[in-house]
Formats: structure tokens, sequence, C-alpha cells
């Protein structure tokens, strides 16, 4: 089974149709599941608490987990000083602690098994320092820098963390945000085109497969930087 | 022997099985985390997972990710007989 966070809409629900076209089990996570047509649990990622009991009900259902996806996050896109303390607050929330909070609880469902897979998400925003996402880049740093030693945590027990980060994805997560900026964003990755949510579904196959046994605390960036 | 003593028991006979050095004797205050624990932290979270089965079989649910359990008087890890009695202490809350 395949624990897939941010479930109910962009690139997580992506993801999880494309697992299910491929017949791999998925678990959704959302704050909302009313709308997730699959196995899913409503569950706040910033919330310890939340994300606890959802690690409870898999561990009392016996289910097991081959793979954890950290899909949620939110993005705002301001400049650091008009962003007000309490969005800057929920993005540190929601993305970095939302992904801590999922990889602690979460993983250590796979270290019985002493096998698995974690895909965490940043962004390119990190790489390229783009203005108007100091917070949401923080964020991912955030992120990057926790999958890389976490990476180190879990490989005595043969469990792989790696991290994708896109550049502009076509999905809600890009509202507000104009052709033109998109553009300027997408001509500064090696490969300057806007990639589609399913490139992003092709990296998360490659890292729940064997076929990617070697690569763990590594930083995968679509479109390349 | 009181149940507690036998369950104490069992938790550091646990804790013998995961030691590298099987001549070691575990007591109340063998460490188990820091710089002279006799566990590398690979051992440790194995210790856990063997403290799961061994609540599942009791029929209580040990949870070692509580915030609970982790800050009073800092961390149950910090040696077999706080260890013990954190697990002894989460049977007697469970009943």
């Amino acid at each position: 089974m395949i624990v897939v966070t941010g479930a109910s809409k962009g690139l997580g629900r992506a993801i999880c149709e494309r697992l299910i076209e491929k017949n791999i089990d998925v678990f959704g996570l959302a704050r909302n599941v009313e709308d997730v047509p699959f196995a899913s649990m409503s569950c706040d990622v910033s919330s310890y608490e939340s994300v606890k009991l959802v690690a409870q009900q898999l561990k009392k259902e016996g289910i097991k987990v081959t793979s954890l996806v950290n899909a949620a996050g939110i993005a705002s896109m301001n400049l650091a000083v008009t962003t007000p303390q309490s969005v800057a607050q929920k993005i540190i929330n929601t993305n970095l602690l939302g992904t801590i909070f999922c990889c602690q609880l979460i993983a250590p469902l796979m270290l019985r098994n002493k096998h698995g897979s974690i895909i965490n998400f940043s962004t390119i925003a990190v790489a390229l320092g783009l203005k108007g996402e100091s917070i949401y880049a923080a964020s991912k740093a955030g992120v990057e820098g926790f999958t890389r030693s976490f990476a180190r945590e879990m490989a005595d027990f043969n469990v792989r963390v790696n991290c994708i980060a896109p550049g502009p994805i076509d999905t809600s997560l890009l509202k507000g945000i104009t052709a033109e900026q998109i553009n300027k964003i997408v001509s500064q990755q090696i490969i300057p085109k806007q990639f589609k949510p399913e490139s992003v579904a092709d990296l998360v196959e490659l890292l729940i497969d064997s076929h990617s046994d070697s690569l763990s605390g590594q930083v995968l960036h679509v479109g390349g930087v | 022997m009181s149940v507690t003593d036998s369950v104490k028991t069992q938790v550091f006979s646990l804790i013998s099985q995961l030691l590298e050095n099987k001549s070691l004797t575990v007591t109340d205050d063998m460490p188990l985390v820091g710089g002279e624990s006799v566990l590398d932290s690979m051992k440790l979270v194995e210790l856990c997972l063997s403290l799961e089965d061994k609540a599942a079989e009791i029929g209580f649910e040990f949870d070692w990710t509580s915030d609970a359990a982790m800050s009073r008087s800092r961390s149950m890890f910090r040696t077999a007989g706080s260890l013990a009695a954190e697990f002894i202490s989460q049977i007697k809350a469970k009943k």
C-alpha cells in the first residue's frame, strides 16, 4: 500500500490516479476526502495528532505500507515583507512540519519490513532562489535538508528517502501566477518547458520501483536546474 | 514474582537480545541513549519494534512516539530502567 498525502487535488491526486491505473493500492490522505474516489482518510498533515491517528489506523488494520508520498503542500506567492505572519506559519506548518510528521509517524510502519521508499516534495524555487517565493522556498529547503539527513537515518532499514523538486507544474497551486511569470521560471530550467503532473507521476513511479534501489537522499529537479 | 517484575524482566530480556556484548548484564541504570549507550540508533529502533510486539502479546499498544512519554524527565530511553518503567506505566494506563 502506498500512502499519498495531498490526495484530494493537484499533484497528489494525479499521483494517486497514476498508481491506481497501474493497479497499485493507494491510501490517500487529505483534509477533505469527501470527493476522493479511492481508499482515503481525512488528515491534516500539519497536526501531529492527526497524522498519528492515521498511523495508528494503518497499523490497526495491518496494512503493509511500502511507500509514502508526501505531496501535500501549500504556496503563497508574495514578498516576505508583505506576507502575514499567519500565512508564513501555515506554509511552514504544512510544507515542512507536515512532511516531518508524516515521515516520523508513518516510516516506523516500513521499518519492520526493512523495505520502503519515501518521496518528499520540494520546488525548483529552492535552487533558483525565486523572487516572491522566499517563505515557500524556505519551507521546501527545509524539506530538502530533512530528506538528506532522514535518508541516512533510514538507510540501515533499507528505506530510501528522496525528494522531487518540480518547476511550475500545471496545478491549482499556480493560481494567481501569470503566464509571463511561469515562462520566466521555465526559461531557467535546463529543459525549458512547463511539465505536466504526469511527468511528476513518472518520477514517483521510478522512485517507488526497485529500479531506483541505488537512489536515496537525492533531490530530482523536474526539468533540471 | 509480581506482574510488574515479570514485565520488567521481559523488557530487560529484549534489551539483552540486542546487545552486541552478550556478557553484559542489563541493569536499571544501563544507558540506552547518549555517548555511553550500549545500543546504536538502529538497535534502539529495533528495540521499539520488539516492545510493540511484546505489547501486542500482552494486549495493549506501546506508544513510543508520544510527547508525554518522550518528555517525561527528558526521555524514556535514557536507561533500561526508565524504559521498563514507561512500558509498565503504559500497561497500567491502558487497563
